[in-house]
């Protein structure tokens, strides 16, 4: 073979030819980079926004716009149809099916008023109804409650969003849990807006912001339905009692070494630990989380309407929903999986009533034995075991579907409850026999809410006159003023 | 030895060219180097179903495998791509891959995408690979694409349709499905600067 240099020596013109095979070879691997190129934009650009939405948005209705299928399912959280045997979206008075309550919670504004959650929809309106809010409560309150939130929070600050009392920011908090929660209006990717969650991930020395999608569909979540408290008796500043992890055990080492105490009960006088939702540190011990499912695989599945699937915005209880939900996984009919679910529920709701007895019981009797005379010194160590009781017992009972995420966890967590509260019994029915009384204690009639809130000396009609009152006076003026400011935004 | 001297003494550019010569070289090969990166080529690699997501027309079967029951235990290649030997894994995926790059970059993509014949048969070859011990009927352990076509049994999908993607595919049928993007080319200093820049230019 020749040298290519003797090839064009002979034949000049071949240079000609060397040269322009070269042109167009880096010709076509610059036509097929920049081909590369423009299709990866394109990949940015195949979510396109049509009216763009600006940043703290918190009108629903505004994002709904560019998003109409999203937020039509998202609006049907305003059902209040459906009732599983536990939970769901209806309208249910908690303190009439479970009288007990009444008596746990003396002393409590959740004495007045307990109602099982509807869906997000209804989160302004039943915050403004219920009687819990006649007394005067933190700003902090409205934090999970609403879109206007993170919009207040980059305004007057975080620290001093808590501080305000809840009446003061009335006109400012009117639009209901929406997109704005855990969205990103530019990019619609999930995105972390309380910074509670947040502080609590840096309590734990975890990093947030390394959370994967996956994970996300979760945390979104654990922005609110979790464990909390108001730290500061001025301050008010929403924290996550995680610094010890997830357990019952290490959230009440957390509260008690910070000597936290929610409210002393009206009967006992126990220093109580009152739980709020542990709704998602409950789930971690549960079997699905641990196979890396996500909340809003059951509570937010994909779903097909017409030639379009995408996530069902209508969050609700996975049971009026079990094709979609649990059956994308497991093979068996919708009535053996709502039994399974069921079946686990009624247990756990067996050792939950039965916690419940033994605790009303305890709080009766070291009410007797304060009447008779008791000291401080001895019903100390009594008080400290109610306290552990009604706190695992509450850890259980307020988290919502709790009895099914976690059922052995549930189980542990409330048989220690029986336990704990029996062991102060024990104690109690020393006492009280020293101070001459002889158990069993006569108990109260407190068979119904009416008769139990009555025992405890509640004024219902008072506090029901006092409610409508301001429903009819304050909330309107809320309302208009809120209208009137909306009404200048772009 | 002998051949590769040959080989350069046939191809060596005379002395007073080289220095032109080894530029252009230099050039092209600088450029082969920039289409590697801004594509994505290592990655192509790995078993990351993220990596499916370098051509965006697969948004729709990134989604729906993501919230499907699969999304737990299977990546794409577990099913897509022969699991049974190296050798054969990595030819697979080396012509597989040629096709598509060849079809994004030609535009010729279709609205939905249909399995081919050759992928047909490698799926229903890792179904029977992990279900092995859930598929009672011996006989239907040993169905190939082959035997099916020739009416010798039935893939699995047949019946199991909506396994794990679905029936809903079309690429316009996913418009705001969260997939992970890709990381941008540039570093990002100067993917801010750029940013930046257009702002001001706005």
């Amino acid at each position: 073979m020749k040298k290519i240099q003797q090839i064009i020596s002979e034949k000049p013109w071949m240079a000609y030819v060397f040269f322009s095979a070269t042109v167009i070879v880096v010709f076509l691997i610059g036509l097929f980079g920049a081909s590369v190129i423009e299709r990866r934009s394109e990949a940015v650009q195949r979510f396109q926004i049509v009216k763009p939405i600006a940043e703290w948005e918190p009108r629903n209705e505004v994002w709904g716009e560019n998003f109409p299928r999203e937020f039509e399912s998202y609006y049907k959280t305003s059902e209040t149809t459906f009732a599983s045997k536990y939970g769901g979206s209806a309208d249910r008075d908690m303190l009439t099916q479970n009288p007990n309550l009444v008596v746990l919670w003396a002393g409590y504004a959740f004495s007045k008023d307990y109602n099982q959650g509807r869906g997000h929809f209804w989160a302004i309106k039943d915050i403004r109804k219920t009687l819990r809010t006649n007394a005067p409560q933190p700003a902090t309150c409205w934090t999970c409650k609403s879109t206007d939130v993170p919009r207040l929070m980059k305004e007057m600050g975080v620290a001093n969003f808590y501080k305000k009392g809840w009446n003061d920011l009335g006109e400012q908090v009117v639009n209901v849990i929406g997109c704005q929660d855990c969205h990103d209006p530019q990019s619609m990717n999930l995105r972390i807006t309380r910074p509670a969650l947040i502080e609590a991930f840096k309590d734990q020395g975890k990093d947030i912001s390394k959370a994967s999608h996956q994970e996300m569909r979760s945390l979104v979540c654990a922005q609110c339905h979790v464990e909390y408290y108001f730290k500061g008796k001025t301050e008010k500043y929403l924290t996550f009692p995680w610094q010890n992890g997830f357990t019952v055990e290490a959230m009440e080492k957390y509260y008690d070494e910070v000597e936290h105490v929610d409210f002393v009960h009206a009967l006992s006088k126990t220093p109580i630990l009152k739980a709020q939702h542990p709704d998602y540190e409950v789930a971690q011990f549960g079997i699905h989380v641990e196979r890396g499912v996500a909340c809003a695989d059951c509570h937010m599945p994909y779903k097909s309407e017409g030639g379009v699937k995408f996530t069902d915005h209508h969050i609700q209880s996975p049971l009026n929903n079990v094709s979609r939900s649990c059956q994308v996984c497991h093979r068996e009919s919708e009535v053996t999986l709502i039994k399974n679910v069921n079946d686990r529920q009624d247990k756990i709701t067996e050792m939950q009533l039965t916690a419940e007895n033994v605790l009303v019981k305890a709080h009766l009797e070291a009410k007797t034995a304060w009447d008779k005379g008791a000291v401080e010194e001895e019903m100390k160590s009594v008080l400290k075991l109610i306290r552990q009781a009604q706190w695992r017992w509450d850890y259980v009972a307020a988290s919502h579907g709790g009895s099914f995420h976690a059922p052995v966890e549930c189980a542990r967590v409330l048989g220690s409850s029986i336990q704990k509260a029996q062991e102060a019994r024990i104690e109690l029915s020393k006492i009280l026999t020293k101070l001459g009384v002889h158990t069993p204690i006569t108990m109260p009639d407190i068979s119904t809410k009416e008769k139990a809130q009555k025992f405890i000396g509640l004024d219902m009609l008072k506090l029901k006159a006092d409610k409508q009152v301001f429903i009819s006076t304050d909330v309107p003026v809320w309302d208009k003023k809120a209208a009137e400011r909306q009404s200048k935004m772009k | 030895m002998n051949l590769l001297k040959k080989t350069i003494k046939v191809f060596a550019p005379p002395p007073n060219w080289r220095v032109y010569v080894f530029t252009t070289l230099g050039v092209l090969f600088g450029l082969l180097l920039v289409v590697f990166r801004i594509s994505n080529a290592s990655s192509y690699l790995s078993d990351d179903p993220v990596v499916c997501m370098n051509c965006h027309v697969m948004t729709p079967q990134f989604a729906t495998w993501q919230k499907s029951s699969h999304a737990r235990v299977a990546t794409c290649n577990d099913c897509h791509v022969p699991q049974d030997n190296f050798v054969r894994k990595y030819l697979f995926k080396a012509r597989d891959g040629m096709r598509h790059a060849t079809i994004f970059t030609l535009r010729l993509e279709p609205e939905v995408i249909h399995i081919k014949d050759a992928g047909a048969g490698v799926v229903q070859e890792n179904c029977i690979r992990c279900h092995y011990q859930f598929i009672n009927t011996s006989s239907l352990v040993s169905v190939t694409k082959k035997q099916s076509e020739h009416d010798n049994g039935k893939l699995c999908w047949e019946c199991h349709r909506e396994t794990p993607h679905g029936r809903v595919n079309s690429l316009s049928s996913f418009p705001f499905a969260r997939v992970p993007q890709l990381t941008p080319v540039m570093p990002e200093w100067l993917d801010k600067f750029i940013q930046s820049e257009t702002k001001k230019l706005k």
